[in-house]
């Protein structure tokens, strides 16, 4: 991974600015809804204190039978098609049978629907009939309550006859309507509204079931009441909803309307903020709970928790799109118990505008950020990055060159880490550079050095051979005088180097034949080469070049002899000229074991070998033979190679030289 | 009477072995440790030839400078200049002066005896009429070996010792190839064939220099060179 990609990545860590950021908003949202719902709860509170210290006519925590209002007239006629729309809010009672109560005009409207599989039928003016499946009703009004008992055996009107003695206006008769199909049998019946009750009790026998044939399970009456919604009017604050529940959430009294101001449409927020909204910063609301907007029972989840006793905050979905409905549900509570539930309701928009340009100015600043954050790192990474590059570059180069570079190291005026990297790069080639120049000059001035003590040497066995010796000297001399001759050798190949690059740069160019030159050479390797084959590869016709032809020679010399000491015994080498577009390329094959990789780059630089340790009374090999031949290369303009054979069989040593400037005298 | 040579050499070792040696071969040979103490003396008497160091002492050139004073004194009197340098430079330098040969050290004492006898031979045969005999001629060649000298088209072509050694062995049979190894050996020389080809060289530019059409020595490559008649 480049230093480029790194810092990009590494410029990735400006995304927590948006994630912190995108957390405070969220957070201030939080809070500020928080607020608007302990506002709201505060209000429900103080409106429930008011309504329990008010003693408003609230039922009893035991709950009671309510009545529904309805506009839909109804017929007295045992079916229950005109209680449609009331049978959802269905009261239970026991004996798997359900109760409606309306009121319409002066009529309270009773329905009793009881399902059951086992019918016993009675005859009304038989004792037994109390025996039988039956219905009693007990209507009461303070202190005064009479029972009826309505029975019959067949579907049609029946009359239900009071089973207790005569009080107050009670009627003592109700007519009722009786039906019934395999499933159970129905009940209505109606009673004027100027029977003022003020209790009512239901109960139902079944025969098969048994039990007390005349049990009523009574309860106080309640209903919606205009006067409490009116005086709820006068405690509710402005723009709520407020809603007074029974136990059972039955609604008592309502004021007010979930109304939401409409905004202007330039003020109204986009799709765009409103999904951003929606996927960032909104909490999951409940559902929105229609079925509660003008029904007579509020069952949703605050309220059940209010009549608990313990006060309830929720949000939900709105009606109507964009709004959102915060509720704050508070029990009333009356000497200890709970009596009533206030609902109050307050409509939102759900994208709060403080909270979205928040959000969309949050959104922009950070993405600016990010991206003026990005361009400065990559700029910087890219600054960097070719810092480090012509420092590298720099560095390879002077690699190839011997650890010498012309001029002055890149970098090194920086002032900071890169600079000092340069300047210990610099030291340090100028320490190798050194110590290169050393290497190259120690062994042409050793040689001088020795040349002398050699002479001394020389000269003096020269003398001593003109000396008396005892006979049994002579051998010895021949030693010395060998020994001294192989270490002039020694020597000389010791200054060969420095000597050869005189006399490569003294060398003159002269228009030459190539051809003649490889192929004469070819020929005088012949005679060397011992059992080993000398193939000559020549071109057509004659190959005139503008060269130095005895360093050619002399260089073609190294590489034979070089080629010829790798040679296994009987086997072959071949000397090659061919001419490039540029010049000429000569080369010098042969069998025999193929370089070693590491030292392809290396073979022509000076005192590297390849070769063994030399057998004694060899000449030895100081490296400067590929070295000599790289110098003649150079002086022709070109390049030393060597590469193992495609078919792994041998080297190839390939010595490209292009014609040489003329000079004019 | 011996004839006296000179021979400056700083390394005090060295110049006793040629000192005592040349004695033995009949000379009269007197060794100089420095510059200074070789001026003072050929003030007084100039031997009849003179072998030097180059580095003499603390100075480098200092056989240069010497070489320069003697032949001030006399044209002809034989100089051979015997270093341990044996770079090419240094060997241009001393035939500019007029040496009339350069040996490295590491010649025998047996190629410095001849060289001596030959330079003291040709003196002696330049005093004498030239005996016909010993002259060769080859088109516009001449090579009197007695005197030591080549003329090309009657001008005289001012080798050294070394060098009219190649190129007598050369001329004798004209169109053999002579490799370096011949060459080497008739010149009385002891050297690497970078040199042999360095000599040829400067041969070759010592006749162009007065014959700019010169072209009778031939390179054979990878085997040596030949007369080109």
């Amino acid at each position: 991974m480049t230093l480029r990609r790194k810092l990009l990545l590494v410029a990735l860590c400006t995304l927590v600015l948006p994630l912190a950021g995108w957390l405070y908003v969220r957070q201030m949202e939080s809070l500020l809804r928080d607020g608007q719902a302990q506002a709201l709860s505060a209000s429900a509170r103080a409106l429930a204190r008011t309504l329990a210290v008010l003693d408003t006519d609230l039922p009893s925590a035991r709950g009671g039978w309510y009545v529904q209002d309805t506009a839909v007239p109804i017929t007295v006629d045992g079916y229950g098609d005109d209680w449609a729309t009331l049978t959802p809010w269905s009261q239970s009672l026991p004996g798997n049978a359900k109760l409606m109560l309306a009121r319409e005009g002066d009529w309270l409207y009773l329905f009793i629907d009881v399902r059951t599989a086992h019918r016993t039928r009675p005859d009304v003016f038989d004792n037994a009939a109390r025996r039988a499946d039956h219905v009693t009703l007990l209507l009461g009004r303070g202190v005064e309550q009479r029972r009826y008992l309505i029975a019959s055996d067949a579907p049609g009107a029946v009359t239900a006859t009071s089973i207790d003695e005569a009080a107050g206006n009670l009627p003592a008769q109700l007519q009722a309507q009786w039906q019934e199909d395999g499933s159970g049998y129905r009940v209505e019946l109606r009673i004027p509204a100027s029977v003022t009750l003020d209790r009512l009790g239901v109960g139902v026998y079944s025969a098969a079931a048994g039990g007390d044939p005349v049990a009523q399970e009574t309860r106080p009456l309640m209903g919606f009441s205009p006067s409490t919604s009116a005086e709820l009017g006068r405690l509710a604050p402005p723009e709520v909803r407020v809603r007074l529940l029974a136990p059972g959430a039955w609604l008592l009294a309502q004021h007010g309307r979930l109304g939401l101001t409409d905004l202007p449409p330039a003020k109204r927020p986009g799709w765009f903020a409103s999904l951003v909204y929606a996927s960032l910063l909104s909490r999951r609301l409940d559902p929105a709970a229609e079925w509660a907007e003008d029904a007579p029972r509020v069952d949703l989840p605050e309220v059940r928790q209010a009549l608990g006793g313990a006060p309830a905050v929720a949000w939900r979905a709105g009606q109507s799109r964009g709004s959102v409905v915060l509720s704050a549900a508070m029990p009333v509570d009356v000497e200890g118990s709970v009596r009533g539930v206030v609902l109050l309701e307050q409509a939102n928009r759900d994208v709060p505008l403080l909270a979205n340009r928040a959000l969309l100015g949050l959104f922009i600043i950070s993405f600016l950020a990010l991206l003026v954050a990005g361009g400065v790192l990559l700029a910087f990474a890219t600054r960097l990055t070719l810092r480090l590059r012509r420092l590298r570059d720099a560095a390879e180069l002077a690699q190839q060159n011997d650890g010498r570079l012309d001029g002055r190291f890149p970098l090194t005026d920086a002032s900071d880490e890169l600079g000092d990297l340069a300047r210990s790069f610099d030291q340090l080639l100028q320490v190798v550079g050194g110590y290169t120049d050393y290497l190259r000059t120690l062994a042409s001035k050793l040689s001088h050095e020795l040349n002398t003590p050699l002479a001394i040497v020389k000269s003096s066995l020269d003398n001593l051979e003109q000396a008396a010796l005892p006979p049994e000297a002579g051998p010895y001399l021949a030693r010395a005088r060998d020994g001294v001759a192989r270490l002039g050798t020694l020597v000389r190949a010791m200054s060969e180097a420095s000597r050869m690059e005189r006399a490569i740069a003294a060398a003159e160019a002269e228009d030459v034949d190539l051809a003649a030159v490889v192929g004469g050479c070819a020929a005088a390797y012949r005679g060397l080469a011992g059992d080993r084959s000398v193939e000559c590869v020549l071109p057509e016709g004659p190959l005139r070049m503008h060269a130095a032809p005895e360093l050619l020679a002399q260089a073609l010399d190294k590489l034979f002899d070089n080629a010829l000491s790798f040679t296994p015994p009987g086997g072959w080498l071949r000397v090659s000229l061919r001419e490039v577009p540029d010049g000429a390329q000569i080369e010098v094959a042969n069998q025999g074991p193929p370089l070693p990789e590491a030292m392809q780059g290396r073979l022509f630089d000076s005192l590297v070998s390849l070769r063994d340790r030399a057998t004694p009374g060899d000449a030895p090999h100081l490296g400067l033979g590929l070295y000599v031949v790289r110098l003649v290369a150079e002086r022709h303009d070109g390049s030393a190679s060597a590469h193992n054979l495609a078919d792994g069989s041998g080297v190839a040593f390939v010595l490209h030289v292009r014609p040489m400037t003329r000079h004019r005298l | 009477m011996a004839r006296s040579i000179a021979i400056v050499e700083d390394e005090p070792l060295i110049r006793a072995n040629y000192v005592e040696a040349l004695n033995r071969f009949g000379y009269e040979a007197r060794g100089y440790g420095s510059r200074g103490d070789a001026s003072t003396a050929f003030a007084m008497r100039l031997p009849e030839l003179v072998i030097i160091d180059i580095g003499l002492g603390d100075e480098p050139e200092g056989g240069f400078d010497l070489c320069r004073e003697l032949r001030a004194k006399s044209a002809t009197l034989p100089i051979i200049f015997l270093t341990a340098r044996d770079s090419d430079f240094d060997v241009i330098s001393g035939l500019r002066l007029g040496a009339d040969d350069y040996l490295s050290k590491d010649t025998s004492l047996h190629q410095l005896a001849a060289r001596i006898a030959a330079l003291f031979r040709r003196i002696e045969s330049l005093k004498a009429p030239a005996s016909s005999e010993t002259v060769v001629s080859h088109g516009p060649l001449k090579l009197e070996s007695e005197r030591m000298r080549v003329t090309w088209n009657g001008i005289e072509i001012p080798l050294t010792v070394t060098e009219f050694w190649m190129v007598h062995t050369l001329v004798r049979f004209p169109g053999h190839v002579k490799n370096r190894d011949q060459l080497m050996r008739e010149a009385e020389l002891v050297v690497d064939d970078a040199t042999i080809t360095s000599h040829i060289k400067r041969i070759r530019k010592k006749f162009i220099a007065l014959a700019p059409d010169f072209d009778a020595i031939e390179t054979v490559h990878g085997v040596g060179y030949r007369w080109h008649p």
